[in-house]
């Protein structure tokens, strides 16, 4: 058992359609998820069956087609589960939050298909209570079918935000007011090329059409400068397309600037004595759901050749995802913002960088004005940054950019030199972690590989 | 330039030190035999390089610092902080960490590790029969040495300590102990000493002039002259002296917690097990465990706990395995029993460089009027590093160390030699 098994991280589309392509070359593999069920972020079943949020048909039937594909006793499913990394003996490490028990796995390869994870700008004031990601709300959004109370407003850049201005139109709790740094509406021709790839035009058109026809005020061309405490709500300060500045007073702001590849504390693919591991999916590249259902297929079959199975042909889906990467570029270019943003060193000192730890703008200012160029390392343990509860999730990525902007002549450091790669990944219950698997032997490491 | 706070604390320093290097560059030169060197060139900037560097700028020297990787990244980045006697037997080591923690100490008061140290107790404790005469046997040893102990009793213990287990049988508190985090410490001291750190720079060799003077350095960036070296490498000495065989890596698998200040609050100084000592041989004849597991269990100023450790000589990776973790865990809820209910964050492993007899290598190179090293410190970096560079600042401006350094004499092992 041990010796042929496959570990797939992350059961959304890419992680799904691993596990149906491995199942079908013959492979066993385990599918873990931190959900109860499978779907990732795009799917997020509801957690009330009969609350659910209406999906688009395109959406419905790529789920359908997943869930079948994994229906089958070679995929074991394992929900509420979350990985920890690989640890130095070469085992994957799972925290499974159905018994409280750490686990280690042996396997013979582990694809990580974790997605992907927001950008966010920091603004001043992003830090308070109240302000979320857009992600995260139209997470919450799908698991509960309920709509966030209160007044809402969105922030930022990116096509996510209509899309949940649009659900949240239908969830019966219309934003305020939509901030979006492009004007997709200046782009008619480039929105036109998305005819040839019909489903995300669908999509994005029913998400638009609801949008306008909802008279919401869609500020495109606008910028959130900051946030400030207002009472008991919070007081977006907004700087609009044509200069002036406005302040709408609000409950809950979500903020949204695209996203990225979620490989934030993940282990390295080229360890010495651990398993193969391979990337799928928006975890390696973010193409968004289509995409990455070529994707996770694609790692599915070459792990399977990997471990021995007839290599099966994969230039289709190549072709496939050549298509993906034209139309995410188109809607790149649709959605670039109107106005350069300020660059995060332009920001004022007070602006919090990490969340967890309070760190500022002004205090890697400070940190970084000896004159030796400090390396992230150095930045992490001095500055404390990337060193809080949320391990670098949110700030790594800006840090690691705000000192490229500050010390331009210094060799860039990485977000990994920020967040490192080590076990846990995220933050573990020790008594987890000292509750051993009654199946788990002690002479474990003579059966590993 | 030098930062402000260089200038406010060693502008006498540099005064005095100028004038003696000029008064012996005109009268006393050709009669001294280490003149003091207007450059030094440092190998390896954890703390006992950076330290080096810090008082060797103070008295007004030109430092350079080399660095295969980043200020901090080796041992010094991943070591648990302790400054501390409570492990020590008596002997050269006690008498180093003495005054280490005095240094330590006064550099608190004089500003210098403002925020820095942490004065506090360290709680030896034993759970065990066997661990309390070790203990009662260490206690006495310690107070022979002059170290402030009390004996706590089980009721007393508890007391103090309600965060304890109520299994541990009796406690000595170690006085006058504290923590500093290794690379904070190594910071402060680059930045008020402004000296030049070259990151990503390698050392391969010394380069020799045919009186057997270390004329420069032969690194990834070219040759790098100076009047004296130090080498400071850590696991990287090993190479820079030819020396298999003397020193070897040893690895400590270390573990931090979240945040938990109600916890913390109830922890008055760190805790190490009985069974430390055991593991770090500080008794002889007791049976040490292949991985050297060890207990200390420090609560840290931010309000997270610090668990460490092992000592592991077949691993010199910067690994931690689970094996590892939930022994060291295992023990620590043993001993404090609420720490199961907090989360942990981090795991990390350092590889210390431990000398084959147990002591550091400290002091000039046979032969070598203006080669120093310092290495070798295993588990004792942080307690030793500052020390240990004023020490050797002192060695290479031709002056005795107040310090006794003639245990840690490099002579002692005959086949260190250049490698040039």
């Amino acid at each position: 058992m041990a010796d042929t098994r496959v570990i797939i991280i992350g059961a959304g589309p890419a992680g799904l359609a691993a596990a149906a392509e491995l199942a079908r070359a013959g492979q066993d593999c385990v599918l873990i998820d931190q959900r109860a069920t499978p779907g990732g972020a795009i799917h997020r079943q509801p957690a009330h069956p009969s609350r659910t949020i209406p999906m688009s048909r395109v959406a419905r039937l790529r789920f359908e087609s997943l869930m079948k594909g994994i229906a089958t006793p070679r995929v074991q499913f394992r929900g509420l589960s979350h990985f920890l990394g690989v640890d130095g003996d070469g085992f994957a490490l799972i925290e499974d939050r159905t018994n409280g028990r750490v686990e280690k796995l042996a396997a013979k390869a582990i694809i990580l298909a974790t997605g992907a994870v927001e950008k966010i700008r920091p603004v001043q004031g992003w830090e308070l209570p109240g302000v979320s990601t857009a992600g995260g709300m139209q997470v919450m959004l799908k698991e509960t079918g309920i709509a966030p109370q209160g007044r809402i407003l969105l922030a930022g850049n990116g096509p996510l935000l209509v899309a949940l201005a649009a659900q949240l139109i239908r969830a019966g709790n219309p934003p305020l007011a939509l901030v979006e740094a492009a004007n997709p509406m200046t782009k008619p021709l480039t929105a036109l090329g998305l005819l040839r790839h019909p489903a995300l035009l669908g999509e994005a058109a029913g998400f638009t059409f609801d949008v306008l026809r909802s008279g919401l005020p869609w500020m495109r061309g606008a910028s959130l400068v900051r946030i400030e405490q207002a009472g008991s709500a919070l007081a977006a300060v907004i700087r609009q397309a044509d200069g002036q500045e406005t302040r709408i007073e609000v409950d809950r702001i979500a903020l949204h600037d695209g996203i990225r590849e979620n490989r934030i504390g993940l282990p390295q693919t080229n360890l010495q004595d651990a398993p193969i591991i391979v990337h799928a999916g928006d975890c390696r590249q973010t193409l968004g759901a289509p995409a990455a259902v070529c994707d996770g297929a694609r790692a599915g079959r070459q792990v399977a050749a990997l471990l021995g199975a007839k290599a099966c042909d994969v230039a289709k889906l190549e072709r496939q995802l050549a298509r993906q990467v034209a139309a995410q570029k188109r809607l790149a270019r649709i959605f670039s913002p109107v106005a350069a943003l300020p660059a995060l060193k332009d920001l004022p000192d007070e602006t919090v960088i990490c969340r967890c730890e309070g760190s500022t703008v002004g205090s890697l200012k400070a940190l970084l004005s000896v004159k030796d160029g400090l390396s992230g390392r150095e930045v992490k343990h001095n500055g404390r940054f990337a060193m809080g509860n949320c391990q670098g999730r949110f700030c790594a990525a800006n840090t690691a950019a705000l000192m490229a902007q500050l010390r331009p002549d210094m060799p860039e450091a990485s977000e990994a030199d920020l967040t490192g790669r080590r076990w846990p990944i995220r933050p573990v219950s020790i008594a987890a972690l000292l509750s051993a698997a009654p199946a788990e032997q002690t002479n474990d490491h003579e059966v590993r590989l | 330039m030098q930062t402000q706070g260089h200038d406010l604390v060693s502008t006498l320093d540099e005064r005095t030190s100028n004038i003696r290097a000029t008064i012996e560059n005109v009268l006393v030169l050709p009669l001294s035999r280490h003149p003091s060197p207007r450059s030094v060139l440092i190998i390896g900037c954890g703390i006992v390089g950076a330290a080096t560097a810090f008082f060797l700028a103070r008295r007004g020297v030109d430092v350079t610092i080399i660095e295969r990787e980043g200020p901090a990244s080796a041992a010094t980045g991943a070591a648990d902080g302790a400054v501390s006697v409570a492990s020590k037997r008596p002997g050269p080591m006690m008498v180093a960490a003495l005054s280490g923690v005095a240094l330590y100490r006064e550099l608190l008061g004089d500003g210098t590790l403002t925020d820095l140290f942490k004065p506090r107790s360290t709680f030896v404790v034993a759970a065990s029969d066997a661990e309390c005469a070790v203990l009662e046997a260490h206690a006495g040893a310690l107070r022979g040495e002059g170290v402030a102990v009390e004996m706590l009793a089980h009721e007393t213990l508890i007391a103090r300590f309600p965060a304890l287990s109520s299994n541990v049988r009796m406690g000595a508190e170690v006085k006058g102990d504290g923590h500093a985090i290794g690379y904070r410490i190594v910071n402060r001291l680059l930045s008020l000493s402004g000296v030049t750190v070259l990151r990503g720079v390698e050392a391969y060799h010394l380069v020799e002039a045919a009186d057997g003077r270390i004329v420069a350095v032969a690194t990834s960036r070219g040759e790098l002259s100076a009047d004296a070296v130090v080498i400071a490498a850590g696991n990287g000495a090993p190479t820079l002296l030819n020396c298999d065989g003397v020193m070897k890596p040893r690895k400590g698998q270390l573990l931090v917690t979240e945040r938990a200040p109600a916890l913390n609050a109830s922890m008055p100084g760190s805790i190490m097990s009985g069974r430390y000592l055991l593991s770090k041989g500080s008794q002889k004849g007791a049976e040490v465990s292949a991985r050297g597991y060890g207990l200390v269990v420090d609560p840290l100023v931010t309000g997270q706990f610090l668990i460490g450790g092992t000592r592991e000589d077949s691993d010199a990776r910067q690994t931690n395995d689970l094996e590892a973790v939930r022994h060291i865990l295992t023990d620590a809820v043993a001993m404090v029993p609420g720490l199961a209910d907090i989360r942990l964050l981090r795991a990390f492993a350092g590889v210390r460089t431990a000398v084959i007899d147990g002591l550091p290598l400290v002091g000039r190179l046979p032969g070598r009027n203006n080669l120093f090293v310092a290495a070798g410190f295993e588990g004792d970096g942080i307690c030793l590093g500052p020390v240990m560079g004023q020490a050797i600042a002192a060695m290479a401006c031709g002056e005795t160390p107040s310090l006794d350094l003639s245990s840690f004499d490099p002579a002692r092992f005959t086949s260190l030699e250049v490698a040039a």
